[in-house]
Formats: structure tokens, C-alpha cells, sequence
């Protein structure tokens, strides 16, 4: 039976052109755009190297300074008494409200003092991302992104290493000169990653001995994106000494279970609330904002300040919105010329259901037909996407974002293309086959 | 065969009420050839229609094969028209988008019978008309008589009890008239078949047991 609805799904497509013509390009395009992003989310947000772990991470990238001050008011009555004026005051004590506010990262000094025992972490790194150093090689200039981190780094963010090894503990404080490169640096910097181990780099006055190259993370986060990571005792200045609380540093904490990292963000929230502020003339008031991996990457994106959470929740709710309205609007169109086609085809409908079809087997014949529509256009849309994520990587406009088009995204794909499918066909094959036979045979002659 | 006790079809519209069929009865026994004749709009197709469990009476009881037709639009009633009736319509209404043995093959991908097996007796009902060698074309490369030949063999092809027939030679010259009404009188003899014939020919009625004839919604003779 459905060999034989596949057979006139694709006769009935190459009859009318015109009308498969227009689905196809919208169905394929909107397929395209979901596919494109389905794949952003998942190399964005997905678990992948080096952030398979990122459901039991805790973030600390800001620690927020408030000076809070009491509103007060004084305002005067004034009445005659006796012919003369008298006057009666009044203080009206208000809200507390903000009066100056400085919010940034980390510094070092801090992080070493009051961070290092956070109920409920299992590890915890203390790292400063987003340095940027130029190096001359032959007479060329590069600007390499820097990062510099503990040891633990390493354990907490599974980075897939080409060749060597992290840096170990002992290393970064002894401040022994090493380097791990990614891929890019290496090739940009050597012209290869091969036998690259060994070689040493110079940078910022130093000879650095090249001990491991890593694979460049897909994603555009920045404490993990970099190309060259060094020992955070190789830091320049007064980088860690400083005992100011805001700094270049940002912490990570790595929980037992996805469900434990509430545990680490509540505890640093009450820490926050008794760690003593240096000059309370100028802030009163210290917050510290944690963020799950997914959050911080929602707050970097929403116009929220200082709070994770509710970027996530606007985030989501943005994309579902946007989702909803990408597949509503062609799922509309479709289900519109469905319905004027399938008055084309009341008398088939008619003729099939005299010759003994009941409602059931006209319902599934017209559903599957726009499900096999769907799937050709599915195909192209696979198609199209697949043109339009390489033309993304290769320009580079989502700077070191690299889309990816793995299995998870396949299988989206196709729920996507069923569930729009399913729902687009299924309103005017329901009116069809509610037909009366009588009418739908007189509507028009095949 | 066919039983029609007091049958009366009412059209309601919002301008007028039209009475199709006018408390009609009648019997068609089984093996009968009967045609149907009266001039435009007295209610041929509807009283055919209705025959054929496709149009519902507004009054009166439609007995089929035996079976007191209940509710039209249930699995079983559709499954009973699959299995017991065949229509050939005045415009043959077959899919365009289907080859002529596909066409054939229609009303059996509503049965439980296997490809090969529904192949097989395509074949054999499109031999029966004389089409063997059109298997492959599409409609659209028939003539007319082609074609009715084509809806006749897609209404035997299930080897139902009844055929009906809403003029079948409507749309034809004569010489292809008479091919058509040879097959359907051939059919009646050799197999038995109940047809149901709705005319405006007198020669092509003349050819049939009985004929029976309605003016305005009610049965004349
Ligand atoms: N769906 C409908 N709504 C309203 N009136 C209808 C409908 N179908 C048929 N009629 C009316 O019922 C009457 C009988 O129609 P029917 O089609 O049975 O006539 P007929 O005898 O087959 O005519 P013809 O020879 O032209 O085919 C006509 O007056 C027609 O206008
Ligand atoms: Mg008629």
C-alpha cells in the first residue's frame, strides 16, 4: 500500500512542478536555516572536547562591587499658628539604592584567598584568558591569544592533545618556561604540527619550550579558545600580587554531578555575602556571579547584567520564539497550498473512497505524501546547509566558532523534517477525507 | 439484490429545498440488468448514488447484498463497498497520474491481496476489456472508449456482486457506446453480474432486462 502512495506521491510531484517547485524551496530553505542552527547549538552548547565535562562546571568570571546608600528625604510643612508661620520636618527614610557599582573579573590574590575551598567542588582552576601578545617570526607579525592557568586546567577541560602533554603542577611552580600550542599557532608559528614538541617559541622576552599541541576547541568560548597556554606564574607585572579583589582572573569548579553544581553556586553566593570589603567608604557591597557553561554563554548574548539565570531564561525563550516562528510561518504556507491543491484532487479523493478507501487510508496517503515532500526537501535543505555551514567556517564569520554537522545533528534534522511534515500535511489531509463522496466525485473531473 | 423501501432524498439549501427522490421503492434482483432513464435533473445519479452506498437517503431503508445499510461513513460500510460494488462513471474519473494498470489496480490496495497477486488481476481485468497492450500508458494517451474500458476494468478487477454504472456511454459516439454496452452485457450473462444502468439512450436501455423511469424524483414506470 505505501509502495503504491510513494509511487503517486512522486508522480503527483512531478506533475504539478510548479507547486513542488515552490514547497521544495520553501520547505528546503527552512529546513536549511533549522539544520544551520541546529548545528550552531550543538557545537556551541554541545558536549564535546574541551568541554565534555561542561555540565558539572561551575564558572566565576565577575565579581560585582556595589555602594549601597539609604534614601532619605526631609521636607518641611509649613502652617500659621497664632498668625505666625511655624514649621514642622519631616525625614522620610527609603529604599536602599545603588549608588556606584564596578563590576569585572577576578584578581588572582582573591581567588587564592577565599575560593580554593568551595563546598561541593571536586577541582577548581584559576586562570586568565584573553591576553593577546605579537610575535614577530621572520619578519611576519602574529597575534597570538594567550591563556594562563594551573595545572588543574588541564584536568578540568579534556582539551584532545596532537602531540606532549600538559604542563604539570610542579612546573608551574618552579615557573618553568613551557608552552602548549593549538593547532593554528603551531602551523602558523613553525609551519607544521609535526616534531613541533621540543622546539622552543620566543614571546614577550621569553623562550618557551613548545611541551604539547592541542586541538583547536570549535567553540567561541573564551576560556577555553586561545592559542598559546602557559603557566600562570609565567605572568608578567603585578598580575598576582595585587590584592585588589578585581583582577583578569576567572575561576572554574568542576562538581561531582551535573545536579551538585547548585551546591557550588549557592556556596559562592554566601560567600560573597561575608568576605570583608577593603574600603567600605567606596563599596559596601560584593556579589559574585556564578555561571553554569550554558548561562555564561546566554549572558554574553542577552542584555541582562549580572545575571546568568535570566539570560539563560531569555535566551531560550528568544530561541524557541524564533524557532516556533521559523517553522510556523512555512508550515502556514504549506498547509495553505495544500489545501488549495488538494481541492485539485476531491474527485481522486472521491473515486478512492467509492472503491472502497475509508477515512483513515486518504488521511495517511496525503499525510505520507507531504512527508515524502517534506524528506526531498529535507534532502536539499541537508544539502544547502551543508554549503552554507562550510561558506560560515570558511569565512570565518563567526570568528573561532566551527560549525559541525555530526550524527546529533543528522537526527535532528530528521525529527525536524518529520515533525514538519506530520504537521503541515496533516490539516488538509484531515479536511480531504472528511469528504462526502458525492461532492468530491462532482468538484471537478479528473 | 438491491432492496429501496420508500426512499426520499431532500437537497436543503439556504434558498430552496429541492426533493431529488420522492418516496421510491424498488427491487432489483440479483443477475439483473436494469436500466435507469428520465430527463435531466430528475434524480437518477441520486437514486444510482445511493444504490451504490455513497449518497445517503434522507428517508427509507437501503438493503445491499443482504445487508441493511447503516452507517455510511464507517470502516465496514467502506469495506462492504470495496468488496461488493464496482462504478463506472460518465467521465471515467481515473488518475491521471497513474498508469492504466496502476488505475486498474485501485480498489484491490484496499484489500489485503499481494502485489504480484493484484498485478495479476489487473492483467486479467484489463484483458477482459480488451486493453491488454495499454497497460503502461496513462490516461491521457486513451480515447474516450479507451479509457471507459479502462474504468470498467478497474470496476470488475475486485470481482464485485454489483456494477453501477452512471451513463457510461454518455461521453462516447455510438460505435464506442456499443463496445461499452457489449462488455457490461457480457459481463451480466457470463458472470452473473447486477448492473445498475443510467441512460439517456432508449436503444442502449431497450438492450437491458427492465428499465424503469423516474420524472421529477418519482418513479414512473
Ligand atoms: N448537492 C446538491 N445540492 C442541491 N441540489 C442537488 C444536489 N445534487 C443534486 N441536486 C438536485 O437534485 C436533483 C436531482 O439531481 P441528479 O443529479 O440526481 O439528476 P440526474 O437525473 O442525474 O440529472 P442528469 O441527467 O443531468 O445527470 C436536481 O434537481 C439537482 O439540482
Ligand atoms: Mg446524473
Amino acid at each position: 500500500m505505501f509502495s503504491s502512495y510513494f509511487k503517486l506521491a512522486i508522480k503527483v510531484l512531478g506533475r504539478h512542478r510548479f507547486f513542488t517547485f515552490i514547497s521544495l524551496f520553501g520547505i528546503s530553505f527552512t529546513l536549511m536555516i533549522l539544520m544551520v542552527t541546529t548545528s550552531f547549538l550543538e557545537t556551541e552548547l554541545g558536549s564535546h572536547p574541551p568541554l565534555t565535562e561542561k555540565d558539572r562546571m561551575v564558572l566565576l568570571p565577575r565579581l560585582i562591587m556595589k555602594k549601597m546608600v539609604t534614601d532619605t528625604t526631609w521636607s518641611v510643612d509649613t502652617t500659621m499658628l497664632d498668625g505666625q508661620p511655624a514649621y514642622d520636618s519631616t525625614f522620610t527614610v527609603g529604599k536602599m539604592r545603588q549608588n556606584s557599582y564596578s563590576s569585572s573579573s577576578l584578581s588572582y590574590s582573591f581567588l587564592d584567598r577565599y575560593m580554593r575551598d568551595i563546598p561541593g567542588a571536586e577541582a577548581h582552576s584559576f586562570f586568565c584568558a584573553d591576553t593577546q601578545f605579537d610575535i614577530f617570526i621572520n619578519g611576519k607579525k602574529l597575534n597570538f591569544k594567550t591563556l594562563y592557568s594551573d595545572a588543574a586546567y588541564w584536568e578540568i577541560f579534556d582539551f584532545k592533545f596532537l602531540a606532549g602533554r600538559p604542563f604539570q603542577p610542579s612546573e608551574v611552580e618552579r615557573q618553568v618556561q613551557v608552552a602548549v600550542l593549538s593547532r593554528k599557532a603551531a602551523v602558523d608559528y613553525f609551519g607544521t604540527t609535526e616534531q613541533v614538541v621540543g622546539r622552543s617559541i620566543e614571546m614577550d622576552g621569553k623562550q618557551l619550550e613548545v611541551i604539547g599541541i592541542v586541538e583547536q576547541p570549535s567553540n567561541s568560548k573564551g576560556y577555553v579558545t586561545s592559542e598559546v597556554y602557559l603557566p600562570f606564574t609565567l605572568m608578567s607585572g603585578s598580575a598576582l600580587t595585587e590584592t585588589g579583589f578585581h583582577g583578569p582572573f576567572t575561576a572554574v569548579f568542576l562538581a561531582e554531578s551535573p545536579e551538585a553544581r547548585a551546591t557550588i553556586v549557592e556556596a559562592i553566593r554566601q560567600k560573597a555575602g561575608r568576605i570583608p570589603l577593603p574600603n567600605p567608604e567606596d563599596y559596601n557591597k560584593l556579589e559574585l556571579m556564578p555561571a553554569t557553561v550554558i548561562g555564561l554563554y546566554a549572558y554574553h548574548m542577552m542584555p541582562v547584567q549580572d545575571d546568568p539565570e535570566g539570560a539563560l531564561q531569555m535566551f531560550t525563550m528568544v530561541a524557541i520564539g524564533l524557532m516556533l516562528l521559523f517553522i510556523l510561518l512555512p508550515t502556514l504556507n504549506l498547509i495553505n497550498l495544500n489545501i488549495s491543491r488538494a481541492m485539485e484532487r476531491s474527485a481522486e479523493i472521491g473515486v478512492r473512497k467509492a472503491f472502497g478507501a475509508h477515512s483513515g487510508s486518504i488521511l495517511a496517503q496525503l499525510v505520507f505524501e507531504n512527508v515524502v515532500l517534506t524528506f526531498l526537501g529535507g534532502i536539499l535543505g541537508w544539502l544547502f546547509a551543508l554549503a552554507l555551514i562550510y561558506l560560515v567556517n570558511d569565512s570565518q564569520v563567526l570568528g573561532d566558532t566551527q560549525l559541525q554537522f555530526n550524527t546529533a545533528v543528522f537526527l535532528y534534522s530528521l525529527l525536524i523534517c518529520l515533525v514538519f511534515g506530520i504537521l503541515s500535511g496533516l490539516l488538509p489531509a484531515y479536511r480531504m477525507s472528511k469528504l462526502h463522496i458525492v461532492n468530491a466525485i462532482k468538484f471537478n473531473a479528473l | 439484490m438491491i432492496q429501496l423501501e420508500n426512499i426520499t432524498k431532500v437537497y436543503q439549501t439556504k434558498v430552496i429545498e429541492t426533493t431529488a427522490l420522492d418516496n421510491i421503492s424498488l427491487e432489483v434482483p440479483e443477475g439483473e440488468f436494469l436500466s435507469i432513464m428520465g430527463p435531466s435533473g430528475c434524480g437518477k445519479s441520486t437514486l444510482l448514488n445511493i444504490m451504490g452506498m455513497i449518497d445517503e437517503p434522507t428517508t427509507g431503508q437501503v438493503t445491499v447484498a443482504g445487508k441493511l445499510v447503516g452507517n455510511y461513513h464507517s470502516k465496514a460500510t467502506a469495506r462492504f463497498r470495496n468488496e461488493q460494488l464496482g462504478f463506472i462513471f460518465q467521465s471515467f474519473h481515473l488518475i491521471n497520474e497513474l498508469s492504466v494498470i496502476d488505475n486498474v489496480e485501485l480498489p484491490l490496495i484496499y484489500r489485503k491481496v499481494s502485489g504480484k497477486q493484484r498485478r495479476q488481476m489487473a492483467e486479467a481485468a484489463l484483458t477482459q476489456v480488451g486493453l491488454s497492450n495499454r497497460m503502461k500508458h496513462f490516461p491521457s494517451q486513451l480515447s474516450g472508449g479507451q479509457k471507459q474500458r479502462v474504468a470498467i476494468a478497474r470496476a470488475i478487477v475486485g470481482q464485485p456482486r454489483i456494477i453501477l454504472a452512471d451513463e457510461p456511454t454518455g461521453n462516447l459516439d455510438s460505435a464506442m457506446g456499443n463496445e461499452i454496452m457489449d462488455i457490461l452485457m457480457r459481463l451480466n450473462q457470463e458472470q452473473g453480474t447486477t448492473i445498475v444502468m443510467v441512460t439517456h439512450d432508449e436503444t442502449m436501455a431497450r438492450k437491458t432486462h427492465r428499465l424503469v423511469r423516474l420524472f421529477d424524483g418519482q418513479q414512473v414506470s
